[in-house]
Protein backbone atom coordinates (compact mmCIF):
# COMPACT_ATOMS: atom_id res chain seq x y z
CA UNK A 1 0.00 0.00 0.00
CA UNK A 2 1.48 3.31 -1.09
CA UNK A 3 1.72 6.08 1.44
CA UNK A 4 0.76 9.71 0.86
CA UNK A 5 3.34 12.18 -0.36
CA UNK A 6 6.38 12.35 1.89
CA UNK A 7 8.78 15.25 1.73
CA UNK A 8 12.26 14.30 0.64
CA UNK A 9 15.12 15.18 2.95
CA UNK A 10 18.87 15.19 2.51
CA UNK A 11 19.44 12.49 5.14
CA UNK A 12 21.54 9.66 3.81
CA UNK A 13 21.31 10.75 0.20
CA UNK A 14 24.84 9.44 -0.42
CA UNK A 15 24.07 6.02 1.05
CA UNK A 16 23.39 2.84 -0.93
CA UNK A 17 19.97 1.53 0.10
CA UNK A 18 19.61 -2.03 1.42
CA UNK A 19 17.27 -3.85 -0.98
CA UNK A 20 13.60 -3.87 -0.01
CA UNK A 21 13.64 -7.67 0.15
CA UNK A 22 16.37 -7.70 2.82
CA UNK A 23 14.75 -4.90 4.78
CA UNK A 24 11.47 -6.79 4.93
CA UNK A 25 12.65 -10.40 5.20
CA UNK A 26 15.45 -10.17 7.73
CA UNK A 27 14.11 -8.81 10.99
CA UNK A 28 14.41 -9.20 14.70
CA UNK A 29 10.85 -9.02 15.96
CA UNK A 30 10.70 -11.76 18.57
CA UNK A 31 6.96 -11.34 18.98
CA UNK A 32 6.78 -13.38 15.78
CA UNK A 33 9.57 -15.83 16.50
CA UNK A 34 13.32 -15.87 16.97
CA UNK A 35 14.25 -16.72 13.38
CA UNK A 36 15.21 -13.80 11.18
CA UNK A 37 12.54 -14.69 8.65
CA UNK A 38 9.83 -15.51 11.21
CA UNK A 39 8.51 -11.91 11.24
CA UNK A 40 8.21 -11.95 7.45
CA UNK A 41 6.40 -15.28 7.61
CA UNK A 42 4.08 -14.70 10.53
CA UNK A 43 3.51 -10.97 10.92
CA UNK A 44 0.66 -10.90 8.43
CA UNK A 45 -1.57 -12.04 11.32
CA UNK A 46 -1.08 -8.70 13.03
CA UNK A 47 -4.11 -6.46 12.72
CA UNK A 48 -2.97 -2.86 12.54
CA UNK A 49 -6.33 -1.24 11.83
CA UNK A 50 -7.88 -0.07 14.12
CA UNK A 51 -4.88 0.85 16.25
CA UNK A 52 -4.65 3.06 19.29
CA UNK A 53 -1.92 4.29 21.56
CA UNK A 54 -2.33 5.06 25.25
CA UNK A 55 -0.51 8.11 26.55
CA UNK A 56 -0.08 8.75 30.25
CA UNK A 57 2.35 9.69 32.99
CA UNK A 58 3.97 13.08 33.50
CA UNK A 59 2.05 15.03 30.85
CA UNK A 60 -1.02 17.25 30.56
CA UNK A 61 -2.70 15.55 27.64
CA UNK A 62 -3.42 11.90 28.41
CA UNK A 63 -5.68 9.28 27.01
CA UNK A 64 -6.12 6.78 24.27
CA UNK A 65 -5.50 8.06 20.75
CA UNK A 66 -6.28 6.37 17.49
CA UNK A 67 -3.51 6.16 14.93
CA UNK A 68 -5.42 8.65 12.78
CA UNK A 69 -5.48 11.09 15.72
CA UNK A 70 -1.75 10.79 16.14
CA UNK A 71 -0.98 11.27 12.46
CA UNK A 72 -3.30 14.22 12.02
CA UNK A 73 -1.33 17.32 11.15
CA UNK A 74 2.00 15.52 10.98
CA UNK A 75 3.79 16.13 7.73
CA UNK A 76 5.53 12.99 6.61
CA UNK A 77 9.08 13.02 5.36
CA UNK A 78 11.46 10.45 4.00
CA UNK A 79 14.65 9.90 5.97
CA UNK A 80 17.34 7.54 4.78
CA UNK A 81 18.97 6.27 7.95
CA UNK A 82 21.63 3.73 8.72
CA UNK A 83 20.34 1.02 11.06
CA UNK A 84 23.01 -0.71 13.15
CA UNK A 85 21.89 -3.87 14.90
CA UNK A 86 23.61 -4.84 18.13
CA UNK A 87 24.36 -8.17 16.40
CA UNK A 88 26.92 -6.34 14.20
CA UNK A 89 24.98 -6.12 10.97
CA UNK A 90 23.57 -2.98 9.44
CA UNK A 91 21.21 -1.74 6.76
CA UNK A 92 20.30 1.54 5.12
CA UNK A 93 16.55 2.12 5.12
CA UNK A 94 14.42 4.86 3.59
CA UNK A 95 11.94 5.45 6.40
CA UNK A 96 8.84 7.56 6.17
CA UNK A 97 7.82 9.29 9.33
CA UNK A 98 7.88 12.47 11.37
CA UNK A 99 9.96 13.81 14.26
CA UNK A 100 9.00 12.27 17.59
CA UNK A 101 9.40 15.76 19.09
CA UNK A 102 6.37 16.95 17.08
CA UNK A 103 4.27 14.21 18.60
CA UNK A 104 5.57 14.69 22.13
CA UNK A 105 4.73 18.41 22.13
CA UNK A 106 1.05 17.61 21.63
CA UNK A 107 0.94 15.77 24.96
CA UNK A 108 2.47 18.74 26.82
CA UNK A 109 4.96 16.87 29.02
CA UNK A 110 5.50 18.32 32.49
CA UNK A 111 8.88 19.52 33.72
CA UNK A 112 9.00 16.34 35.80
CA UNK A 113 9.05 14.18 32.64
CA UNK A 114 12.67 13.11 32.40
CA UNK A 115 12.19 9.92 30.43
CA UNK A 116 9.77 8.47 27.94
CA UNK A 117 8.76 4.83 27.89
CA UNK A 118 7.32 2.89 24.94
CA UNK A 119 5.51 -0.43 24.99
CA UNK A 120 4.82 -2.85 22.13
CA UNK A 121 1.54 -4.67 21.67
CA UNK A 122 1.13 -7.83 23.73
CA UNK A 123 -1.33 -10.22 22.15
CA UNK A 124 -0.58 -13.92 22.13
CA UNK A 125 -3.28 -14.55 19.55
CA UNK A 126 -1.64 -12.35 16.96
CA UNK A 127 1.96 -12.78 18.01
CA UNK A 128 3.04 -16.42 18.04
CA UNK A 129 6.47 -15.63 19.51
CA UNK A 130 4.77 -14.47 22.70
CA UNK A 131 3.27 -17.93 23.13
CA UNK A 132 6.69 -19.57 23.26
CA UNK A 133 7.44 -21.08 26.66
CA UNK A 134 11.16 -20.82 25.98
CA UNK A 135 11.55 -17.11 25.48
CA UNK A 136 13.81 -15.11 27.76
CA UNK A 137 11.63 -12.06 27.13
CA UNK A 138 9.11 -10.88 29.70
CA UNK A 139 6.36 -9.52 27.42
CA UNK A 140 5.41 -6.88 26.46
CA UNK A 141 8.57 -5.47 24.91
CA UNK A 142 9.58 -2.18 26.49
CA UNK A 143 11.98 0.55 25.52
CA UNK A 144 12.77 4.03 26.67
CA UNK A 145 14.69 7.20 25.98
CA UNK A 146 15.87 10.12 27.99
CA UNK A 147 13.66 13.13 27.22
CA UNK A 148 16.42 15.05 25.41
CA UNK A 149 17.12 11.99 23.24
CA UNK A 150 13.44 11.68 22.41
CA UNK A 151 13.24 15.39 21.47
CA UNK A 152 16.34 15.26 19.27
CA UNK A 153 15.46 16.10 15.65
CA UNK A 154 17.01 12.84 14.41
CA UNK A 155 14.54 10.75 16.43
CA UNK A 156 11.48 9.88 14.38
CA UNK A 157 8.30 7.88 14.52
CA UNK A 158 8.08 5.86 11.32
CA UNK A 159 4.88 4.77 9.59
CA UNK A 160 6.39 3.63 6.30
CA UNK A 161 9.45 2.62 4.35
CA UNK A 162 10.36 2.53 0.68
CA UNK A 163 7.39 4.74 -0.12
CA UNK A 164 4.80 2.39 1.31
CA UNK A 165 3.01 1.76 4.57
CA UNK A 166 5.23 -0.09 7.09
CA UNK A 167 5.08 -3.82 6.50
CA UNK A 168 3.93 -5.55 9.70
CA UNK A 169 7.30 -7.24 10.19
CA UNK A 170 8.97 -3.83 10.32
CA UNK A 171 6.82 -2.64 13.21
CA UNK A 172 3.53 -1.49 11.74
CA UNK A 173 1.70 0.70 12.18
CA UNK A 174 3.90 2.95 14.28
CA UNK A 175 7.50 2.46 15.36
CA UNK A 176 10.37 4.43 16.75
CA UNK A 177 13.60 5.01 14.82
CA UNK A 178 16.64 6.25 16.74
CA UNK A 179 19.46 5.98 14.20
CA UNK A 180 22.43 6.48 16.52
CA UNK A 181 21.42 3.64 18.84
CA UNK A 182 21.43 -0.10 18.33
CA UNK A 183 18.33 -1.29 16.54
CA UNK A 184 16.67 -2.85 19.57
CA UNK A 185 16.02 0.65 20.96
CA UNK A 186 13.81 1.40 17.95
CA UNK A 187 10.73 -0.29 19.36
CA UNK A 188 8.05 -1.58 17.00
CA UNK A 189 4.23 -1.62 16.94
CA UNK A 190 3.84 0.85 19.80
CA UNK A 191 0.64 0.77 21.88
CA UNK A 192 1.66 2.86 24.88
CA UNK A 193 3.75 5.94 25.59
CA UNK A 194 4.42 7.02 29.14
CA UNK A 195 6.24 10.11 30.38
CA UNK A 196 8.24 9.30 33.48
CA UNK A 197 10.29 10.92 36.16
CA UNK A 198 12.55 7.90 36.50
CA UNK A 199 14.40 5.70 34.05
CA UNK A 200 12.03 3.01 32.73
CA UNK A 201 12.89 -0.68 32.67
CA UNK A 202 13.77 -1.81 29.18
CA UNK A 203 13.48 -5.34 27.83
CA UNK A 204 17.01 -6.29 26.79
CA UNK A 205 18.58 -4.41 29.66
CA UNK A 206 16.39 -6.47 32.00
CA UNK A 207 17.44 -9.75 30.38
CA UNK A 208 21.18 -9.12 30.26
CA UNK A 209 22.28 -5.79 31.79
CA UNK A 210 25.95 -6.55 31.12
CA UNK A 211 25.22 -7.00 27.42
CA UNK A 212 22.62 -4.34 26.67
CA UNK A 213 22.70 -0.96 28.33
CA UNK A 214 19.86 1.52 28.65
CA UNK A 215 21.62 3.96 26.32
CA UNK A 216 22.74 1.39 23.71
CA UNK A 217 24.49 4.05 21.67
CA UNK A 218 26.38 2.58 18.73
CA UNK A 219 29.97 2.56 19.91
CA UNK A 220 32.85 0.69 18.27
CA UNK A 221 34.90 1.10 21.47
CA UNK A 222 32.52 -0.85 23.69
CA UNK A 223 32.30 -4.52 22.75
CA UNK A 224 29.34 -6.72 23.37
CA UNK A 225 30.67 -9.35 25.81
CA UNK A 226 30.30 -12.01 23.12
CA UNK A 227 31.43 -10.11 20.01
CA UNK A 228 33.29 -7.06 18.86
CA UNK A 229 31.37 -3.94 17.87
CA UNK A 230 34.34 -2.43 16.01
CA UNK A 231 32.95 -3.37 12.62
CA UNK A 232 29.70 -4.40 11.02
CA UNK A 233 28.40 -6.21 7.96
CA UNK A 234 26.37 -4.03 5.68
CA UNK A 235 23.59 -6.25 4.35
CA UNK A 236 23.13 -8.01 2.11
CA UNK A 237 26.52 -9.50 2.72
CA UNK A 238 28.06 -11.96 0.29
CA UNK A 239 29.64 -15.19 1.37
CA UNK A 240 33.03 -14.40 -0.11
CA UNK A 241 32.59 -10.63 -0.12
CA UNK A 242 31.22 -10.00 3.36
CA UNK A 243 30.83 -6.23 2.90
CA UNK A 244 32.41 -5.43 6.23
CA UNK A 245 32.75 -1.79 7.22
CA UNK A 246 34.04 0.00 10.32
CA UNK A 247 31.44 0.95 12.87
CA UNK A 248 31.34 4.64 13.76
CA UNK A 249 30.60 6.21 17.12
CA UNK A 250 26.88 7.09 17.29
CA UNK A 251 26.53 5.23 14.00
CA UNK A 252 28.12 8.26 12.33
CA UNK A 253 25.49 10.71 13.61
CA UNK A 254 27.99 13.01 15.30
CA UNK A 255 25.36 15.69 15.93
CA UNK A 256 24.07 13.74 18.94
CA UNK A 257 27.44 13.77 20.75
CA UNK A 258 26.46 16.80 22.84
CA UNK A 259 23.65 14.76 24.46
CA UNK A 260 26.34 12.69 26.18
CA UNK A 261 29.01 15.26 26.95
CA UNK A 262 30.68 14.49 30.23
CA UNK A 263 29.29 10.95 30.34
CA UNK A 264 31.60 7.95 30.46
CA UNK A 265 30.30 5.96 27.50
CA UNK A 266 32.09 2.83 28.70
CA UNK A 267 30.03 2.96 31.87
CA UNK A 268 26.78 4.18 30.34
CA UNK A 269 26.80 1.90 27.31
CA UNK B 1 23.16 -56.02 3.67
CA UNK B 2 25.75 -54.17 5.63
CA UNK B 3 26.98 -52.50 2.46
CA UNK B 4 23.50 -51.38 1.57
CA UNK B 5 22.97 -49.99 5.08
CA UNK B 6 26.28 -48.19 4.82
CA UNK B 7 25.32 -46.62 1.50
CA UNK B 8 21.94 -45.52 2.85
CA UNK B 9 23.55 -44.01 5.93
CA UNK B 10 26.17 -42.27 3.84
CA UNK B 11 23.56 -40.74 1.56
CA UNK B 12 21.55 -39.56 4.58
CA UNK B 13 24.66 -38.15 6.23
CA UNK B 14 25.83 -36.28 3.18
CA UNK B 15 22.41 -34.76 2.46
CA UNK B 16 22.84 -31.68 4.70
CA UNK B 17 26.16 -31.02 2.96
CA UNK B 18 24.54 -31.26 -0.47
CA UNK B 19 21.75 -28.97 0.70
CA UNK B 20 24.08 -26.24 1.95
CA UNK B 21 26.30 -26.74 -1.10
CA UNK B 22 23.49 -26.08 -3.55
CA UNK B 23 22.33 -23.11 -1.45
CA UNK B 24 25.83 -21.62 -1.71
CA UNK B 25 25.98 -22.24 -5.47
CA UNK B 26 22.57 -20.66 -5.95
CA UNK B 27 23.62 -17.72 -3.78
CA UNK B 28 26.41 -17.00 -6.25
CA UNK B 29 23.79 -16.60 -8.96
CA UNK B 30 21.84 -14.14 -6.86
CA UNK B 31 19.35 -16.40 -5.07
CA UNK B 32 20.09 -15.15 -1.58
CA UNK B 33 16.67 -15.96 -0.10
CA UNK B 34 17.64 -19.49 1.00
CA UNK B 35 20.48 -18.38 3.24
CA UNK B 36 19.26 -14.86 3.92
CA UNK B 37 21.21 -11.62 3.75
CA UNK B 38 23.82 -12.94 6.19
CA UNK B 39 24.80 -16.16 4.43
CA UNK B 40 28.09 -16.55 6.33
CA UNK B 41 26.30 -16.76 9.64
CA UNK B 42 23.71 -19.12 8.17
CA UNK B 43 26.36 -21.54 6.92
CA UNK B 44 28.21 -21.51 10.24
CA UNK B 45 24.98 -22.24 12.15
CA UNK B 46 23.88 -24.93 9.75
CA UNK B 47 27.16 -26.85 9.82
CA UNK B 48 27.45 -26.46 13.60
CA UNK B 49 23.97 -27.82 14.14
CA UNK B 50 24.67 -30.86 11.96
CA UNK B 51 27.99 -31.52 13.67
CA UNK B 52 26.12 -31.57 16.98
CA UNK B 53 23.36 -33.79 15.57
CA UNK B 54 25.89 -36.40 14.44
CA UNK B 55 27.75 -36.15 17.72
CA UNK B 56 24.50 -36.95 19.55
CA UNK B 57 23.76 -39.86 17.21
CA UNK B 58 27.25 -41.25 17.79
CA UNK B 59 26.79 -41.00 21.54
CA UNK B 60 23.39 -42.62 21.31
CA UNK B 61 24.58 -45.86 19.72
CA UNK B 62 25.71 -47.67 22.86
CA UNK B 63 22.77 -46.70 25.12
CA UNK B 64 20.33 -47.49 22.32
CA UNK B 65 21.74 -50.97 21.91
CA UNK B 66 21.41 -51.54 25.62
CA UNK B 67 17.98 -49.97 26.05
CA UNK B 68 16.34 -51.60 23.08
CA UNK B 69 17.73 -55.00 24.06
CA UNK B 70 17.04 -56.17 20.53
CA UNK B 71 19.42 -59.00 19.80
CA UNK B 72 19.82 -57.95 16.19
CA UNK B 73 20.79 -54.47 17.31
CA UNK B 74 23.18 -55.71 19.93
CA UNK B 75 24.90 -58.21 17.75
CA UNK B 76 25.92 -56.12 14.82
CA UNK B 77 23.88 -53.64 13.13
CA UNK B 78 24.06 -50.45 15.10
CA UNK B 79 27.67 -50.60 16.24
CA UNK B 80 28.87 -51.23 12.71
CA UNK B 81 27.76 -47.75 11.78
CA UNK B 82 29.06 -45.77 14.73
CA UNK B 83 32.31 -44.94 12.99
CA UNK B 84 30.50 -43.33 10.08
CA UNK B 85 28.30 -41.30 12.41
CA UNK B 86 31.37 -40.10 14.28
CA UNK B 87 33.17 -39.24 11.05
CA UNK B 88 30.17 -37.23 9.89
CA UNK B 89 30.27 -35.34 13.19
CA UNK B 90 33.92 -34.58 12.49
CA UNK B 91 33.17 -33.66 8.87
CA UNK B 92 30.49 -31.12 9.80
CA UNK B 93 32.52 -29.82 12.76
CA UNK B 94 35.42 -29.20 10.38
CA UNK B 95 33.14 -27.41 7.92
CA UNK B 96 31.76 -25.42 10.84
CA UNK B 97 35.24 -24.33 11.90
CA UNK B 98 36.31 -23.68 8.32
CA UNK B 99 33.23 -21.60 7.53
CA UNK B 100 33.75 -19.66 10.75
CA UNK B 101 37.32 -18.88 9.67
CA UNK B 102 36.32 -18.06 6.11
CA UNK B 103 32.99 -16.29 6.44
CA UNK B 104 32.91 -14.77 9.92
CA UNK B 105 36.56 -14.29 10.85
CA UNK B 106 37.41 -13.71 7.17
CA UNK B 107 40.86 -15.19 7.77
CA UNK B 108 41.91 -12.31 10.01
CA UNK B 109 43.76 -14.68 12.30
CA UNK B 110 45.40 -11.76 14.04
CA UNK B 111 41.99 -11.16 15.65
CA UNK B 112 41.46 -14.77 16.58
CA UNK B 113 43.62 -14.64 19.71
CA UNK B 114 41.83 -11.64 21.13
CA UNK B 115 38.43 -13.01 20.12
CA UNK B 116 39.00 -16.38 21.76
CA UNK B 117 40.21 -14.94 25.03
CA UNK B 118 37.29 -12.55 25.26
CA UNK B 119 34.68 -15.02 24.07
CA UNK B 120 35.00 -18.35 25.83
CA UNK B 121 32.48 -20.11 23.58
CA UNK B 122 34.96 -19.87 20.71
CA UNK B 123 37.69 -21.42 22.85
CA UNK B 124 35.36 -24.24 23.89
CA UNK B 125 34.33 -24.92 20.32
CA UNK B 126 37.88 -25.03 19.04
CA UNK B 127 39.05 -27.23 21.90
CA UNK B 128 36.24 -29.63 21.14
CA UNK B 129 37.31 -29.80 17.50
CA UNK B 130 40.94 -30.41 18.53
CA UNK B 131 39.79 -33.30 20.74
CA UNK B 132 37.68 -34.70 17.93
CA UNK B 133 40.58 -34.62 15.47
CA UNK B 134 42.61 -37.54 16.96
CA UNK B 135 39.42 -39.59 17.21
CA UNK B 136 38.75 -39.12 13.50
CA UNK B 137 42.37 -39.89 12.59
CA UNK B 138 42.47 -43.08 14.68
CA UNK B 139 39.06 -44.28 13.58
CA UNK B 140 40.48 -46.79 11.12
CA UNK B 141 40.84 -50.48 11.86
CA UNK B 142 44.61 -50.19 11.52
CA UNK B 143 44.82 -47.64 14.32
CA UNK B 144 42.40 -49.62 16.38
CA UNK B 145 44.79 -52.59 16.20
CA UNK B 146 47.93 -50.54 16.77
CA UNK B 147 46.58 -48.76 19.85
CA UNK B 148 45.02 -51.89 21.40
CA UNK B 149 43.53 -51.02 24.82
CA UNK B 150 44.70 -47.42 24.40
CA UNK B 151 42.21 -46.98 21.56
CA UNK B 152 39.22 -47.36 23.85
CA UNK B 153 40.72 -44.99 26.37
CA UNK B 154 41.50 -42.44 23.68
CA UNK B 155 38.00 -42.58 22.28
CA UNK B 156 36.51 -41.82 25.70
CA UNK B 157 37.53 -38.26 24.79
CA UNK B 158 34.12 -38.02 23.16
CA UNK B 159 32.57 -37.57 26.63
CA UNK B 160 34.43 -34.44 27.73
CA UNK B 161 34.28 -33.00 24.23
CA UNK B 162 30.51 -33.40 24.13
CA UNK B 163 30.26 -31.40 27.34
CA UNK B 164 32.42 -28.68 25.78
CA UNK B 165 30.17 -28.60 22.72
CA UNK B 166 27.05 -28.36 24.86
CA UNK B 167 28.47 -25.43 26.82
CA UNK B 168 29.68 -23.85 23.56
CA UNK B 169 26.05 -23.76 22.44
CA UNK B 170 24.60 -22.76 25.83
CA UNK B 171 26.88 -19.72 25.97
CA UNK B 172 25.22 -18.36 22.86
CA UNK B 173 21.68 -18.12 24.21
CA UNK B 174 20.06 -14.83 23.38
CA UNK B 175 16.34 -14.74 23.28
CA UNK B 176 15.31 -18.38 23.20
CA UNK B 177 16.91 -21.09 25.26
CA UNK B 178 14.97 -24.02 23.89
CA UNK B 179 17.48 -25.52 21.47
CA UNK B 180 20.71 -25.02 23.45
CA UNK B 181 19.04 -26.43 26.57
CA UNK B 182 17.54 -29.36 24.65
CA UNK B 183 20.92 -30.26 23.19
CA UNK B 184 22.63 -29.95 26.57
CA UNK B 185 19.95 -32.11 28.17
CA UNK B 186 20.43 -34.79 25.51
CA UNK B 187 24.19 -34.79 26.07
CA UNK B 188 23.62 -35.04 29.79
CA UNK B 189 21.18 -37.95 29.41
CA UNK B 190 23.48 -39.84 27.07
CA UNK B 191 26.40 -39.40 29.45
CA UNK B 192 24.37 -40.30 32.54
CA UNK B 193 23.27 -43.54 30.92
CA UNK B 194 26.94 -44.51 30.71
CA UNK B 195 27.79 -43.34 34.18
CA UNK B 196 24.94 -45.40 35.56
CA UNK B 197 26.22 -48.44 33.72
CA UNK B 198 29.77 -47.82 34.95
CA UNK B 199 28.67 -47.62 38.59
CA UNK B 200 26.57 -50.73 38.23
CA UNK B 201 29.53 -52.57 36.77
CA UNK B 202 31.81 -51.42 39.58
CA UNK B 203 29.41 -52.58 42.27
CA UNK B 204 28.07 -55.89 41.04
CA UNK B 205 26.33 -56.46 44.37
CA UNK B 206 24.45 -53.18 44.22
CA UNK B 207 20.67 -53.06 44.17
CA UNK B 208 20.59 -52.21 40.53
CA UNK B 209 22.17 -55.34 39.22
Amino acid sequence: EQIGAARETSFGEDEVLTPYSSVTQYNNFYEFGTGKDDPYRYASKLKTDPWSVTVDGECEVKGSFTLEDLLKGQSLEERIYRLRCVEAWSMVIPWIGFPLADLIKRFKPLASAKYIEFITLEDKKQMPGQRSAFSTIDWPYREGLRMDEAMHPLTIMAVGLYGEVLPNQNGAPLRLVVPWKYGFKSIKSIVAIRFRETMPRTTWNDIAPNEYGFYANVNPQVDHPRWSQASERRLPSGLFKPNRISTRLFNGYDEVASLYSGMDLHKYY
Amino acid sequence: MIRLRRIVLFVLGITPFLYIGQAIVRLQSGEWEILGPEPGKAVVWFTGTWAFNFLLLTLAVTPLRRLLKQPWLIQHRLIQHRRMLGLFAFFYASLHLLSYFAFLLEWRFAELGAETIKRPYLLLGMTAWLLLLPLAVTSTRGWQRRLKQGWKRLHKLIYPLSVLVAVHYLLQIRSSWFEPVLYAALVLCLLLLRWQKATVAKHPDGHNS
